[in-house]
């Protein structure tokens, strides 16, 4: 009965500090009160990689030079070789998005042996079949989007730095050569993740 | 209060010298440029009441805005650092059409961005449409 008043005051503080805790609150994606990972791809990092690929194709206009207007793409592999797991459709959806919205570019969802949609694939397999034209919908894209993400480690002592770097690449799919391709380095350095940035 | 003694005094006036000596030296860049008068893309520039590159000792130089190779007008800011130490910070750009409203896209976000001491930066974004006239950038200090 005596480690009755004790365990009540343990609890009682565990309450106390509980009750001292952040509570949740909603906060602008990617933006300047979000948690910063030294040895992970945070969101901010894929927000910023997007923005400056997206500025760099824009400004470049290889878009607008394709033979269909808008320029059709078709995404191919872009491989994450860093630790951290990361849908890559983070990275990409955000460009599909402003490209196909804004009308510069339409994404073929439906071509190639790995489609993105297989069930619009087969629908337009039965209706070539149907109609009886084995073109239908078999335009060939002008553009592919690759890309790799990577990532370079340097430590000393128990200050990290983390180096990822994205990479993506447009290849004109008549000509089999690159036409566009933009690096967007971004290095962390510290010993624990925080918050902000 | 004791007084210091020969030795401590002796420290004391080494260390002052030496500490303004190390601060005096920290390195910082050099900004070289040929050119005399503003750039013939500069516009005018406006910095609003939360001032915070001056609150972050960094100036705003110059702000330039062309038409790109592809299209869509893209902008150039010249942030100065006149201090001795790196300074931090994230922007922000947004776009307007000729009629002052905000064109969406998943290019505005905040970047994090730094000035070496003593050195320039140029901040750079491109519109997202080519119906894009004006922008907007915001700047936080870092925390």
């Amino acid at each position: 009965m005596k480690m009755l008043p004790a365990t009540s005051v343990v609890l009682a503080s565990l309450a106390f500090l509980g009750a001292c805790g952040s509570p949740p609150r909603y906060i602008e994606p990617g933006g300047t009160e979000s948690v910063v990972s030294v040895g992970e791809v945070d969101i901010q990092d894929i927000k910023n990689a997007a923005s400056k690929m997206l500025d760099s194709l824009l400004e470049t206009g290889v878009l607008g030079r394709a033979k269909n207007q808008p320029a059709q793409l078709v995404i191919g592999e872009i491989k994450n070789d860093t630790s951290s797991q990361f849908d890559l459709g983070e990275l990409t959806y955000r460009m599909r998005e402003h490209l196909v919205n804004s009308g510069k570019a339409q994404v073929l969802t439906t071509w190639g042996s790995n489609p993105e949609d297989k069930i619009a694939q087969e629908e337009l397999k039965s209706r070539s079949f149907r109609e009886n034209n084995p073109s239908l919908g078999a335009g060939k894209p002008d553009y592919s989007l690759t890309g790799k993400i990577t990532r370079i480690k340097r430590q000393v002592d128990r200050t990290h730095q983390m180096t990822y770097t994205f990479r993506l690449t447009l290849t004109d799919l008549s000509k089999s050569v690159e036409v566009w391709t933009k690096i967007v380095d971004m290095t962390k350095l510290g010993t624990k993740p925080g918050i902000g940035f | 209060m004791r007084n210091p003694s020969s030795a401590t005094r002796a420290a004391i006036s080494l260390a002052l010298p030496i500490a303004f000596l190390a601060l005096g030296c920290t390195p910082a860049v050099n900004v070289t440029t040929t050119r005399q008068t503003p750039s013939a893309a500069s516009v005018p520039f406006r910095t609003d009441v939360n001032d915070a590159l001056g609150k972050a000792q960094l100036r705003l130089v110059e702000v330039r805005v062309d038409r790109s190779p592809g299209g869509p007008l893209r902008a150039q800011v010249d942030v100065s650092n006149e201090t001795s130490r790196v300074k931090r910070f994230s922007y922000k750009f947004g776009w307007f059409d000729a009629a002052g409203v905000l064109i969406y896209s998943t290019q505005s976000t905040w970047i994090p961005a730094s000035v070496p001491p003593g050195g320039m930066e140029t901040i750079r974004s491109v519109a997202p449409t080519d119906a894009a006239a004006d922008f907007r950038m915001q700047v936080l200090r870092s925390q």
